[in-house]
């Protein structure tokens, strides 16, 4: 009798477990990227080795009529790395440091490096990148093929950091790229969403490691574009910065805190500058985030506890490449049927406090689960075709947990059009590598570079061989 | 002797297979990770077998007098390498784990056969044996659902550390009700003797 309980009862777990997890995000032979929306069955994906496959892959597509998507460590959310029945090229094999030169302080790597690679061999020689994400879990490939930015607010986007690449285009040749050799080429790949070929090697300038101070303020969203002004811009000791506003319902849209990292040359670089390696407290930040995540009060007592966290860090000291990768375990979420997925909104600083409170209001008369919102500075550069930074802007990073039905995204297209058009309003743009909620439309308002962008994919690929899903959302027509 | 008094063992050792099927497949994914190639993960797997199979030589001898003490130190040990796991940042320590839970494993399989052979008595094994089965595999199955589960919620490190705490619970079950048993079939062995001298 007990046994046969004990049996109905796991044959019933069994089985919900098998429901709970029968949905199209949770497909094993389907592939996706990080925001498991859309999976597809490709042709195959094929690990990069060497130059010569890769060279082979190109022509074998050519021939077969196949299309190529190039995937770096697909953090990107819109189909930016697949393309149905396509050849999938997984450039995470691909991956060495080749050389290091510290007198002139650069590093060329390979595509597929991530930036922890590109981390660990430049912090002997007291070197660091110039810009990047926040984590360094991303590869340099994906990470200039779409322009990214993070903490440092005196070195521009990434692409600024670009000396030169090396470009497999679709004709199977390989050009060297920089700013006086196939220039033409420069701004388009950079930021090109891997639509101009396969960048096989990078070479990028550096900056030098340097002791850091943490200290941390709060403010409310109206004080804010003034206090970066007059105390962070303007003093340039402070070479990192970043700043959050509160979801939590109790202050929402309205309290922030900002921390700066402050040169600080009393404290010697050696000595200080072991790399952290593995992460601190992911199990009761996790918990902390699922509780964010799931509860209005789990998001109050997270953002008392934030600033309470703050507040400790407050004085300590950081190496530059120690505060350029920050952790990311905590946010892992594998949850069947929904995902935490970014959306970001370029916003100038004289135009911040009253974006916000339209945000405020959107974000009011529609149900969306808002878990985060971080804010970066980046400076004008107007370098790639699809520039996002027509001006000096704020970058506000919001996490939003959504449903992945057909259902669920809908209502979240709906929702994201009318925070967008609320950018719009506010002379802002939004971020690409995101799931392509904007309508085409609002597109082609925010990046006018558009026609420009996509005659060049046609004049250097005009079979269309390296195809994704950032191609098809956006190409129109 | 009865399925009654083995009842202390298949619940101790239920909790064990809980432990040890809630942590195992993920475990394997963690190993093939910290071996890049299988053939280093295949190394992993040897030296917990030589491990095992080396100190089982050792064992044997002992066993008879101590079965219940060994089956008591395996959970022990197993609950100090899950407590170990997350803090391991090297492929040598993995190794060092490994040979660990190797001679914990032959503790576990050499005094689990010993008892349920001491408390069970020829020609009626069977209903006991396929008790323990029953329940140890059942165990297996609604840790392994489990453990899926905590580690989507939380981490593997939080797997770990779950299992390190139901084979410190295993560990108190075997001490606690084991010596209590091993006398009474002690007990039992003894007036059986007496029996056939009659
Ligand atoms: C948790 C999280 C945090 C993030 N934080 C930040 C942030 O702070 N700042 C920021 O700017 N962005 C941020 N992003 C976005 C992130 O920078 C991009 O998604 C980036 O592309 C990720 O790099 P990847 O290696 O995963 O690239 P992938 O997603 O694999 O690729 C991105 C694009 O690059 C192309 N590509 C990749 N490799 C190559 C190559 N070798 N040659 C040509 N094209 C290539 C792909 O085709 C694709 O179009 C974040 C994303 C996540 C998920």
């Amino acid at each position: 009798m007990k046994k046969s309980i004990a049996l109905l009862l796991l044959a019933a777990l069994s089985l919900y477990v098998y429901v709970r997890n029968d949905v199209p995000d949770q497909d094993p032979y389907a592939i996706t990227d990080y925001s498991r929306l859309h999976p597809v069955k490709v042709e195959r994906v094929v690990k990069g080795q060497e130059e010569r496959q890769l060279v082979a892959i190109v022509q074998e597509a050519r021939q077969k009529g196949l299309t190529v998507s190039i995937a770096g460590q697909r953090h990107s959310q819109g189909g930016h790395t697949y393309y149905k029945d396509g050849i999938v090229v997984d450039m995470t094999s691909f991956n060495r440091i080749l050389a290091v030169d510290p007198a002139r302080k650069t590093v060329r790597v390979q595509a597929g490096a991530t930036w922890k690679d590109v981390q660990d061999a430049v912090n002997p020689y007291g070197l660091a990148v110039k810009t990047k994400q926040s984590q360094n879990i991303f590869t340099v490939g994906g990470s200039i093929s779409i322009n990214a930015h993070g903490r440092d607010i005196r070195n521009g986007s990434l692409i600024k950091s670009v000396e030169s690449f090396r470009l497999l285009t679709a004709d199977g040749q390989i050009k060297q790229v920089s700013r006086t050799e196939n220039a033409d080429l420069f701004p388009l790949a950079l930021g090109g969403y891997g639509l101009f070929g396969i960048i096989l090697d990078v070479t990028l300038t550096l900056a030098d490691d340097e002791m850091y101070r943490i200290t941390s303020d709060r403010m409310s969203v109206g004080e804010y574009s003034a206090y970066f002004q007059n105390r962070v811009k303007s003093n340039p000791d402070i070479r990192l910065h970043l700043a959050r506003i509160s979801v939590a319902p109790d202050s929402f849209l309205t309290d922030m805190y900002a921390i700066n990292y402050t040169v600080d040359r009393s404290i010697p670089l050696r000595g200080h500058d072991r790399l952290n390696e593995g992460e601190r407290l992911v199990i009761p930040t996790k918990l902390m985030f699922n509780l964010n995540r799931s509860f209005d009060w789990g998001k109050n007592v997270f953002w008392d506890l934030q600033k309470r966290f703050f507040g400790t860090q407050q004085g300590t000291v950081i190496s530059r490449n120690n505060a350029m990768r920050s952790e990311s375990g905590f946010m892992e979420y594998r949850e069947a049927g929904k995902n935490d997925l970014l959306q970001e909104y370029f916003i100038p600083p004289d135009e911040l406090s009253a974006f916000v409170e339209d945000f405020k209001a959107v974000l009011r008369s529609e149900s969306m689960n808002l878990l985060n919102i971080t804010v970066r500075y980046v400076n004008r550069d107007e370098e790639a075709k699809l520039s996002y930074a027509r001006e000096d802007m704020f970058a506000l990073v919001c996490l939003f947990n959504v449903p992945l039905t057909e259902q669920g995204q809908t209502q979240m297209k709906q929702s994201v059009q009318r925070i967008l058009d609320a950018v719009m309003k506010h002379r802002g743009t939004y971020y690409l590598p995101y799931a392509p909620y904007a309508s085409l439309d609002q597109f082609r308002a925010m990046y006018p570079n558009y026609g420009v962008f996509f005659n060049k994919k046609d004049e250097y690929d005009p079979e269309h061989l390296f195809m994704n899903y950032f191609y098809e959302n956006y190409r129109g027509e | 002797m009865n399925a009654l008094n083995a009842q202390w063992l298949i619940r101790s050792q239920s909790i064990v297979t809980l432990a040890a099927g809630m942590i195992y497949p993920y475990y394997l994914l963690f190993l093939k990770n910290a071996g890049n190639s299988y053939s280093k993960y295949g190394l992993a797997f040897a030296v917990f077998t030589v491990s095992s199979a080396a100190v089982s030589q050792w064992l044997a001898p002992r066993l008879d007098r101590h079965g219940v003490r060994m089956l008591a130190a395996s959970s022990l040990g197993m609950a100090a390498v899950m407590l170990a796991f997350p803090w391991v940042m090297s492929y040598g320590l993995v190794l060092v784990l490994q040979l660990v839970m190797g001679i914990c494993n032959a503790m576990q399989k050499m005094s689990e056969r010993l008892l349920i052979a001491d408390h069970t008595q020829h020609g009626s094994r069977g209903v006991v044996i396929g008790s323990f089965h029953f329940w140890t595999s059942a165990a297996s199955g609604f840790a392994v659902i489990l453990g899926g589960f905590l580690i989507d919620w939380l981490t593997i490190d939080a797997l770990f550390y779950a299992s390190a705490l139901l084979y410190a619970l295993s560990a108190w079950a075997v001490w606690r009700y084991g010596r209590h048993g091993a006398g009474r079939a002690a007990a039992a062995e003894s007036q059986r003797a007496a029996h056939r001298q009659l």
